[in-house]
């Protein structure tokens, strides 16, 4: 028969060092769970008036108003699964935070949106960077059949080497080009025109 | 021999007619050969494209799957592709791309075509009128009707928004005079439907009618109703409009299209497309003038009065949109109207033919005479005395004015120049005489007054046109009433009443 005896160095000190460690362990995952849930929620992400100018076109488009009544949220797309991925999100993502509080006052709406072409550029190599993941969340490409006649054959023939993103872009937030052909000096015309300003006021505001 | 001008610059303007048919020859007789290497086009990644496109659009890619571009191996990226630093340059399936193929991109192979229309009247069809759309388009209607409808034809300037996407108050557009984000003008799909791009298409009188048509151009109408449409119409299978070569009197004898008389290879004219080339008069205008047709070293081109004095060779010119250009050479109305003769010589005799012309050019010269004239320096003498604000269209005078010479006169002058009896007299100068009697000048006199004999009534009295007038008591027929004869014989016994036959009860009814 094996006697079970512990080690000599396991004392009743370690014991319950051991013990609290997996107690606190565990709460720490909950934590980190509740955490995840809460901070991809889009009423925390919005609580940051910058972030409301992105909410007025995703309240408008099909992520948001979908005809099955399934609604993607702002985590749901820009945060991935699973809790060590969806905590290194978050840490990243802090980085807006700090950007927030000092750099440029996002929550002017003319500065929102002439830097939007940089923060659609990076979001959209976080897509691609991992594959378009939170996509895949809900869309399977196998089962994709679309309303239009070839939408299927599409998709199963045509998208060797490519990622969602690749061809879906610019379907929730405003409008941005491709980095490849934005053209700064236009987008900045385009700002000032919608918000009826000289011409040189965006150089300018980026400038600052 | 066609050089016999009296004019100081003749010899010049000799010169100049034997370089610009010999600019044109370079036209050939049908589409110019591409002289481009094959190594040009053919790009790799147009595979790609199309066999998505087979699924995502399948009635444009089917149109290209039946085209000479597609046997020519040209695919969807040769005319596509784009430099990503260019205004309308957009990422596409990972490659940058344009939507808008303009004149310059066809172009890089069509060079030979893509300079004749550069400068023509069409390729400045939007500059030519984008001064007067807001009086009329902007002001009477809407902006919105810019698009639906003057840019449909005469194109739009396409604008490029910051986000990358084209304005769709100027896009779609297919008008002939589009200004494309690369600068070029024109637009090829005006008449070439894509993604077919066939020559036979194209050649069909209906490749013109989306634009020459309603009240001011109803050219397609117009030739329907001539003999060359209903020799069109009965013939239409010996037209050989497939055909590779398509040179009138050579490769098609049955009749002529639009394209046959004012761009199409006859015998040794070559084709070309500078579609106004041929036009000696200005038919769309409150005068009708003949034309210098003025090529600048730029290979822009531009139009003025031969009243003027031609413009010398070398010598600076301020053109449409306001730039200086250097005259390069001058082809003088005589010269036009030459080239345009020599079309109708390979079916019709010369005797004919200078008949014809004659009839069509009394035409316009009698519209002008009788009616631009005087009209027009009625309106001037109304604007200047202030009794006409100069704000377009807020009188009504000057919807009776634009009507005059914009529809009704264009529409005579049109129906004479291409033989329409119906367009030239009852739809055209019957309407002009109808409402310059009974609209224009009633209307004129009326706001001059007191002052309607020095305003309107003296731009009458040349002596000819308008002499009738002076005459109430000549009576005709055509109405049903003549005076009764001076009574200077005793009167005939009368007939016997035929209605005394008639039963009471039937007259009753």
């Amino acid at each position: 028969m094996i006697k079970l005896r512990a080690p000599v160095f396991i004392t009743r000190h370690v014991l319950f060092a051991l013990a609290a460690g997996s107690l606190g362990g565990i709460l720490f995952m909950f934590f980190l769970l509740e955490f995840d849930q809460l901070t991809s929620s889009n009423e925390f992400c919005t609580s940051c008036h910058s972030m409301t100018y992105a909410d007025e076109n995703y309240k408008a488009s099909a992520h948001y108003n979908s005809p099955s009544g399934v609604r993607a949220s702002c985590g749901d797309c820009h945060v991935s699964e699973g809790v060590i991925m969806a905590t290194y999100d978050h840490a990243v993502g802090a980085k807006d935070l700090l950007k927030q509080l000092f750099g440029p006052d996002y929550d002017d709406p003319v500065i929102n949106r002439l830097h939007l072409p940089e923060a659609a550029f990076a979001a959209r190599d976080w897509f691609r960077a991992r594959d378009s993941a939170t996509c895949k969340r809900c869309h399977r490409l196998e089962a994709i059949q679309g309303t239009r006649a070839n939408t299927a054959a599409i998709h199963q023939e045509e998208t060797d080497g490519k990622t969602c993103v690749d061809c879906h872009y610019n379907l929730v937030h405003r409008k941005v080009p491709d980095r490849q052909t934005f053209k700064r000096d236009a987008w900045n015309a385009m700002v000032e025109q919608e918000f009826g300003l000289e011409p040189g006021t965006a150089a300018a505001l980026l400038a600052e | 021999m066609y050089c016999n001008t009296p004019r100081a610059h003749w010899l010049y303007l000799c010169w100049a007619s034997v370089v610009l048919l010999m600019l044109s020859a370079q036209g050939a007789a049908n589409a110019a050969k591409v002289t481009l290497d094959a190594a040009n086009w053919g790009h790799p990644d147009g595979e790609g494209c199309v066999s998505c496109h087979d699924k995502a659009s399948p009635g444009l890619a089917q149109q290209w799957h039946q085209s000479a571009h597609k046997r020519a191996k040209v695919n969807c990226m040769d005319c596509h592709q784009a430099d990503a630093a260019e205004p309308d340059a957009i990422e596409h399936e990972g490659r940058i791309i344009a939507t808008i193929v303009s004149p310059k991109d066809c172009g890089r192979c069509h060079e030979t075509e893509y300079q004749e229309q550069a400068g023509s009247v069409h390729a400045e069809a939007y500059a030519l009128i984008a001064d007067r759309v807001p009086a009329l388009a902007h002001n009477l209607t809407g902006i919105e009707m810019q698009a639906a409808g003057c840019d449909q034809c005469h194109g739009s300037e396409v604008k490029v928004r910051g986000d990358g996407t084209l304005d769709p108050a100027t896009w779609p557009n297919s008008g002939i005079g589009r200004i494309n984000p690369d600068g070029s003008k024109g637009s090829c799909s005006s008449c070439h439907g894509r993604h077919l791009f066939s020559k036979a298409q194209a050649r069909e009188p209906d490749a013109c009618v989306r634009c020459h048509s309603g009240p001011d151009s109803p050219d397609k109408a117009i030739f329907e109703a001539s003999k060359h449409g209903m020799l069109y119409a009965a013939q239409r299978d010996a037209m050989n409009l497939d055909s590779d070569s398509w040179i009138a009197g050579q490769d098609y004898t049955a009749a002529p299209t639009c394209v046959t008389c004012h761009m199409g290879a006859a015998g040794k004219i070559p084709a070309t497309h500078d579609v106004g080339l041929r036009n000696a008069w200005s038919l769309n205008t409150p005068v009708s003038q003949r034309q210098y047709l003025v090529v600048l070293e730029d290979g822009s081109k531009l139009e003025l009065p031969d009243t003027d004095k031609p413009p010398r060779r070398g010598s600076e010119i301020t053109k449409a949109d306001g730039s200086v250009g250097k005259v390069k050479l001058v082809a003088t109305p005589e010269r036009r109207r030459k080239i345009m003769g020599l079309v109708c010589l390979e079916c019709h005799s010369k005797g004919f033919t200078q008949g014809f012309m004659t009839q069509f050019d009394n035409v316009v010269e009698l519209y002008n005479a009788k009616f631009g004239v005087p009209a027009e320096a009625i309106m001037a003498g109304l604007y200047e005395q202030g009794l006409l604000t100069p704000l377009p269209f807020d009188e009504p005078l000057e919807f009776t004015y634009w009507e005059l010479w914009h529809d009704e006169g264009a529409r005579a002058r049109h129906g004479a120049s291409m033989a329409s009896p119906n367009h030239a007299w009852w739809e055209g100068m019957y309407l002009v005489g109808r409402n310059f009697y009974s609209r224009f000048l009633p209307e004129a006199r009326a706001l001059a007054g007191s002052r309607a004999g020095e305003l309107v009534d003296s731009r009458l009295a040349d002596g000819k046109h308008h002499a009738w007038l002076r005459n109430p008591r000549q009576p005709s027929p055509i109405l049903g009433y003549a005076p009764p004869e001076p009574e200077l014989a005793p009167k005939p016994e009368p007939e016997p009443e035929p209605a005394s036959v008639v039963e009471p009860e039937a007259v009753a009814e």
